[in-house]
């Protein structure tokens, strides 16, 4: 038996519906209790690589397929399941998508139950993945209750349960507040020190080096273009293809000398009345259930454009359902215009607030994307004529030109996220607000999207000033609020706890950590260039700025 | 990821028995009615009280399953007992073949056209219309407590140690989590699609335009629902489901109360089929005090 866990000697695979390689001539190894992280941006085959790892590549995704991987030198495509389940454990990237299970106890079973264990192994196998995890409370509760950390945990537990050699975590901090990632790093990295190989994929380097991993491999175009230790991480690493910590960024662009833009911020129209307005707002869903916000304030006024950060499951899309209508307040008002949301029909409010949903499949049904774009206009009862002038800018707008025809599902999850968004800019709604837009999304796509919709120039504004008069958006991402908002809500104890200009509000890194909101390497670099700075900036603009 | 109905924990009798045992006992009672085709009030209405004392005891609060109600109510009384009213099919011939006084003649038309019947509506459909309707609400209590009252994660064991296979037992446990899910789904769409203007309730046009103008609710439904289905058939693969026969960690004992429960499920099973086809009775007839209320 070979001593190291996995070898992946020369492999190469082509999907059987595409004509070009997904990865091409992979070769490393593992050693026990080793920490590998796996990164590269969306499309450089780290999801393919670890199909081939876990064996769903040969067995339920079809290509031609050379070279090998070896499981304690036990070829992976002549494995049956049941064993190749106990050596490799899989996390995906939404826990949500792995438990099977109703309630917790079961759903740790689930894999030793699969597996035919007597009852006595069984339940010694899931007291000691609770143990290890720390979940014990968590043994009677619905799984569909729980929130996204204690859902990635139990998800981890059930792989620990079938006691695999080796952990392949796949993105598994994208459903995650920054609080619960940090918590899932600390576990992954106390795995590797017992002992199991580790292999974490994720584009979020700065996050994932919290784990110390022994290696990075850096892939693009489906192959290796980095395999060493990350301290040495060479400076052609593009730092726009995988998030780095702010003063890697800023040593890059000082090594590179190329000319940064600071991008001009958007400019809060005080003046003007506010377009909507909170007024002592509380909510329950039931009388029996617990309230859900409680005396909420807010006004959002004209040129904000404003980040809500908070815990998972704090209240944040309760909040913003009160907006639109969707929710009415259990006691409080809340006006658009000036209008009292009770008077109001959704379809009325949809005229003047348009909300993106964080998932495009709820949302998309149309056989074309100009279908889909004109569904809106059509219910808000806009004329043809003043409609497709509507759809077209709206699609040139996200740069969807040329997709008018094609079906919305049919398109990537970046585009469809961007049907989605000019679905709502066709309505022509004055106010626009978003639920997670970058979920699902990596980081170089997610950067050149928010870019596209919020960055203004000199000469023009940003899409999202230009055709809104104010924008909200929900994020778990601290650095999409520094990046791009001027203004933030932290949102926690079902009210509003800090409300003001990102600079003013994230300073307070006591009162981010209370609400389960990390200080990333961006906001510690901005914080510490204030003073020169005067305002918070992406971390290439910084480097005009730091010594 | 599924979800569950909303169950709680309740100290009851109905809780306390084994989900096999309510699941043959339901089985039971669906038999008797069915099997013997069981027609006479004599029989449905006992019936009819014990599955009413048994939701009863299940003491299942108002507020749950006061839509379910509305959808059950819906479906029973107008769509099966108005189907009974006016046609008198969807049981025994006698119904529409014997003698029936009339109460009277409703003419009915389709709109624009010349054509239409005269329905005739008779005491004995009327009777077998409340008859209908008491047979469907005696099976229908039964079942219905069971996604409030029976703990989710039984749901699979409880298939498997009646006998069924490992894979037919686990569909039956997301089977049951199916329509829950379903209804987060739709309305987690409906709220995005009326977020859009989207009005049901200004659905207008035929039959054909109104189901097109559903499409926005449907579609993404459905596609959400597809996912789903996906991502739970990856998850079980990767944690080896289906491979080798499977250890069902949930054990269930029969208590004596299961074995009392049991034997009146199958002794009305028995008692059904015996009174039908040994002593003739459980046909379809209208009682004379019945009669009697419209014919003087």
């Amino acid at each position: 038996m070979s001593n190291f866990p996995l070898v992946v000697d020369n492999l190469s695979f082509r999907y059987r519906t595409r004509p070009e390689l997904a990865i091409e001539n992979i070769s490393f190894e593992l050693k026990q209790g080793e920490l590998l992280l796996i990164a590269g941006s969306s499309g450089c085959g780290k999801t393919t690589l670890a199909r081939c790892i876990n064996g769903l590549i040969p067995r339920s995704y079809r290509g031609e397929r050379s070279g090998s991987v070896l499981l304690h030198g036990k070829e992976v495509a002549e494995m049956q399941i049941p064993e190749m389940a106990q050596i490799v454990g899989t996390l995906l990237q939404d826990p949500e998508r792995q438990i099977v299970a109703s309630n917790v106890y079961n759903e740790i079973a689930f894999g030793p139950e699969n597996l035919g264990l007597p009852r006595d192994e069984i339940v010694e196998r899931v007291e000691l993945a609770m143990k290890r995890l720390k979940i014990e409370y968590l043994r009677d509760r619905e799984t569909f209750n729980l929130s996204g950390g204690e859902k990635q945990k139990v998800a981890l537990a059930g792989l620990l349960s079938m006691n695999p050699s080796i952990l392949l975590l796949d993105e598994p901090l994208a459903s995650l507040d920054p609080a619960s990632a940090h918590e899932a790093l600390e576990v992954f990295r106390s795995l590797a020190d017992e002992g199991k190989t580790v292999i974490l994929v994720e584009h979020r380097v700065e996050d994932a080096i919290e784990t110390h991993p022994d290696r990075l491999l850096y892939m693009e175009g489906g192959r290796i273009k980095y395999l060493g230790t990350i301290e040495n991480l060479p400076s052609e690493i593009d730092h726009t293809q995988v998030k780095l910590p702010a003063q890697w960024v800023v040593k890059r662009v000082k090594e590179q000398k190329k000319p940064v833009e600071t991008p001009h911020q958007h400019k809060v129209d005080e003046g003007g009345e506010p377009l909507v307005v909170f007024e002592d707002v509380s909510f329950r869903y039931s009388e029996e259930s617990p309230l859900i916000l409680q005396n909420v304030n807010l006004k959002i006024n004209r040129g904000d454009l404003i980040a809500v950060l908070g815990p998972n499951g704090a209240g944040k899309s309760t909040l913003v359902k009160h907006a639109i209508g969707l929710l009415k307040p259990t006691s409080g008002r809340v006006f658009i215009q000036g209008e009292d949301t009770r008077k109001m029909s959704v379809a009325q409010i949809a005229k003047v607030l348009g909300y993106v949903f964080q998932s495009p499949t709820h949302m998309l049904y149309a056989q074309t994307v100009r279908e889909e774009l004109e569904f809106g206009p059509k219910n808000l009862g806009f004329e043809i004529e003043p409609m497709n002038k509507s759809v077209a800018e709206s699609l040139s707008t996200v740069n969807l030109n040329g997709f008018e025809e094609y079906p919305p599902l049919g398109l990537s999850f970046g585009q469809q996220k961007r049907t989605t968004i000019a679905a709502v800019l066709a309505m022509q709604s004055k106010i626009m607000i978003m639920d997670e837009p970058t979920a699902g999304q990596d980081f170089a796509n997610y950067t050149r999207f928010m870019d596209a919709l919020c960055s203004a120039s000199i000469d023009s504004q940003s899409i999202l000033s230009a055709n809104f008069a104010s924008t909200l958006f929900i994020t778990h991402d601290l650095d999409l609020a520094v990046t791009y908002a001027n203004r933030v809500l932290l949102f926690g104890d079902k009210h509003i706890v800090a409300d003001g200009k990102p600079e003013d509000v994230l300073k307070d890194t006591d009162l981010l950590l209370k609400y389960r909101v990390r200080p990333t390497s961006l906001l510690r670099l901005n914080l510490d260039l204030l003073a020169r700075t005067k305002r918070f900036l992406p971390a290439e603009s910084l480097a005009a700025f730091s010594f | 990821m599924l979800v569950t109905w909303k169950y709680r924990i309740r100290d009851t009798f109905i809780q306390r028995l084994d989900p096999r045992t309510r699941l043959i006992y339901m089985l039971c009672i669906i038999f008797a009615i069915t099997l013997p085709d069981i027609w006479d009030y004599r029989i449905i209405l006992p019936l009819f009280l014990i599955s009413l004392t048994l939701y009863f005891l299940a003491r299942i609060e108002w507020k749950d399953v006061k839509r379910a109600w509305l959808f059950i109510g819906v479906f029973v009384f107008f769509i099966v007992g108005l189907n009974g009213v006016l046609s008198g099919r969807g049981g025994p011939d006698s119904v529409t073949n014997i003698p029936s006084p009339v109460l009277f003649i409703l003419p009915l038309k389709i709109p624009f056209t010349e054509i239409g019947w005269d329905i005739p509506l008779t005491i004995a459909k009327l009777w077998f219309s409340m008859v209908q309707i008491t047979r469907m609400l005696t099976m229908a209590i039964l079942a219905f407590p069971i996604p409030y009252t029976m703990d989710p994660n039984i749901y699979g064991t409880a298939f498997k140690r009646m006998g069924s296979s490992d894979k037919i037992s686990f569909t039956m446990d997301l089977a049951f989590r199916f329509l829950p899910t379903l209804a987060r789904d739709f309305s987690i769409t409906m709220d995005a699609q009326r977020a859009r203007g989207y009005e049901m309730d200004k659905l207008r046009g035929g039959i054909a335009a109104r189901l097109r103008r559903l499409a926005p609710l449907i579609i993404p439904v459905v596609m959400q629902s597809t996912v789903t289905g996906e991502e739970v058939i990856d998850a079980m693969d990767l944690r080896a489901f289906g491979t080798t026969p499977r250890t069902w960690l949930k054990e269930l004992h029969y208590q004596p109360r299961d074995y009392m429960m049991l034997a009146f499920g199958v002794s009305i099973l028995i008692g059904c089929c015996v009174l039908k086809w040994g002593l003739g009775i459980g046909e379809f007839f209208v009682p004379d005090f019945f009669t009697i209320l419209f014919v003087k």
